[in-house]
């Protein structure tokens, strides 16, 4: 069920009457979302629900033995390796299996292991996250343990964050479901965030994605330079609109249950330094690899050399987190790469204006060719593609016509319009009565509607 | 008396504390969406009838979808949709050059 159709419209009706029908129970609230949560993965495949109950159990059991003091170190392992074990197993397993079976012909061995072709669950990754996120946290002594199993069940399934994320941290959403809000729900910034959200998704990323960079994708070397470049950059912003405006839509609908989220993009492709980059790009991944992985490989409390080494680990491990595939280990050793070298070279930020316009291009124009390897469909495509890039410069453009020109640049400067900009809508949008709200808020879906093309392609993070 | 639960920082809010003053109730929330899903059914009732196509287990909603459809057809409704969306096709199919 995706967000930008009639079926989750019809979907969240039904769970918005249920949420005002017990206006004042705050726990059957909960309950209503756990069961709207549960039914909103089971459109995909109700076998894994299963799956999703088990990780809340595992998270739940944990808490409540480390809370209670009994070999918490124990307990803290085993919980993490049953998450990372089912994770490793519906996620990795044909791809160690494959590899495995490469390395034994490589070695002139004639032993294969079996294939099982695993069906991935969809928002694995996200939901082992959220439960290791808790069961650290609770280790740490950051937060309270869950004594309710309801709250686990919805801190982990809550269906506006269950698929793609953003990743919301059990210190951060615990305390909400500790007692109701007394908070208005700010729906004239929610309306704003999704129609803002459903123009990134349905215009900019499925026209620059069916225009421009799934065909030049799908068949590199039939394309000139110009078309491979204008590719490159399709496909940036496509993947920023795409998954910015999921983000975008879950905020605001947990906005409109009653319930915060964090930030997960603030405008990443204007960033100076590689650093900045991800402190832009999907927040809420990057400050969890931080705190869970490169801050207990001893961040960069141990040298230069070990601060170097933890940067890469942890960027090929957030790599491989995308996807089982040597593309996205080398996106990961790219990105791991460049944070050390930058640390390295550029160990602050440029002071001059002409220092700043060059670090932003050279950032932007570093993060587009490792997106190069993200998308192509293996890395001898990736490869194929970048040689590419340096041929058929007199060709001309085949496939990138204006429209999807002017898309990238839309795209692009949506990243240099400063943010606050937006806000006068939402504080005028305050002061329109409800009716005027849905009103308003009902043209502006249909002219997104009209204006994108034919059927909603699925969100690009839905794979991990 | 126990403490209260610790609440959950502001700081990192999506929706920064100054656009969430004014707002309203779920049933205020309820009210929008109603609201908001008639007048989309105005106005894309195009794309109301072919999504309930895909129920063909209920050939009545299609029927409905369909007959909804017509009306908002008739009554010229579903004409800006149509416009936007011819308008858009022709952007899409524009070339560099008009030879």
């Amino acid at each position: 069920m995706l967000f930008p159709t009639f079926g989750f419209l019809l979907f969240f009706l039904v769970v918005a009457a249920a949420l005002a029908a017990l206006d004042g129970h705050f726990t059957a609230k909960k309950a209503v979302l756990v069961v709207a949560s549960y039914y909103f993965y089971a459109a995909w495949d109700w076998h894994f629900c299963f799956l999703l109950a088990f990780s809340s159990a595992v998270s739940f059991t944990a808490g409540l033995l480390i809370g209670a003091g009994t070999r918490k170190r124990l307990v803290l392992t085993v919980a993490i390796a049953v998450h990372l074990l089912l994770l490793g197993t519906f996620k990795y397993l044909d791809f160690l299996t494959l590899s495995a079976n490469w390395l034994a012909h490589l070695l002139g061995l004639h032993a294969e292991l079996p294939f099982i072709e695993v069906i991935l669950p969809v928002g694995i990754s996200f939901f082992t996250f959220h439960g290791i996120s808790y069961i650290v946290d609770v280790y740490r002594g950051d937060v309270a343990v869950c004594k309710r199993p309801l709250d686990m069940l919805l801190y982990m399934s809550f269906f506006p964050q269950l698929v793609a994320g953003p990743i919301v941290r059990a210190s951060y959403f615990l305390p909400q479901l500790a007692r109701p809000s007394d908070e208005p729900i700010p729906i004239a910034a929610a309306a704003v965030l999704i129609l803002g959200g459903l123009f990134k998704k349905v215009v900019i990323a499925n026209y620059l994605a069916t225009g421009l960079a799934d065909p030049v994708f799908g068949a590199p070397t039939s394309y000139g330079g110009p078309d491979l470049l204008l590719a490159t950059y399709a496909y940036a912003v496509q993947i920023y609109c795409d998954f910015s405006a999921y983000t975008d839509m879950a905020i605001a609908i947990a906005a409109l249950c009653g319930f915060r989220f964090p930030r997960n993009f603030d405008q990443p492709y204007r960033a100076q330094r590689l650093r900045e980059f991800w402190q832009r790009w999907h927040i809420s991944l990057s400050t969890w690899l931080r705190d869970y992985l490169y801050k207990p490989l001893g961040g960069n409390r141990y040298g230069a050399f070990k601060t170097y080494r933890n940067l890469i680990v942890t960027m090929l491990l957030g790599g491989i987190w995308h996807g089982a595939g040597w593309k996205f280990v080398m996106w990961g050793a790219l990105h791991g790469g460049g944070l050390a070298v930058e640390r390295m070279l550029m160990p602050s930020r440029p002071r001059t204006i002409a220092g700043r316009i060059v670090s932003t291009v050279a950032v932007f124009h570093f993060v587009c060719l490792a997106w190069i390897f993200f998308r192509a469909e293996d890395f001898t495509v990736a490869s194929l593609f970048i040689a590419g890039l340096f041929r058929g410069w007199d060709q001309g453009v085949q496939q990138a016509g204006p429209f999807s020109v002017a898309l990238i640049l839309i795209g692009m400067a949506g990243q240099f319009t400063p943010v606050r900009l937006f806000e006068p809508l939402s504080a005028w949008l305050e002061r329109v009565p409800l009716w005027g709200i849905g009103v308003a808020a009902g043209i502006g879906v249909a002219i997104v509607n009209a204006l994108g093309p034919e059927g909603v392609a699925p969100f690009i993070y839905f794979r991990f | 008396m126990p403490a209260p639960p610790p609440r959950a920082p502001l700081v990192t809010d999506a929706i920064p504390p100054r656009l969430r003053r004014v707002g309203t109730t779920s049933r205020g929330v309820l009210l929008m969406c109603v609201i908001g899903t008639l007048v989309l059914g105005l106005f894309a009732s195009h794309d109301l009838a072919t999504w309930s196509q895909r129920f063909e287990a209920m050939p009545v909603l299609a029927r409905l979808a369909g007959e909804w459809d017509d009306a908002m057809s008739r009554g010229g409704l579903s004409a800006p949709n149509e416009v936007l969306r011819n308008a858009v096709a022709r952007l899409v199919d524009m070339g560099w050059k008009t030879d």
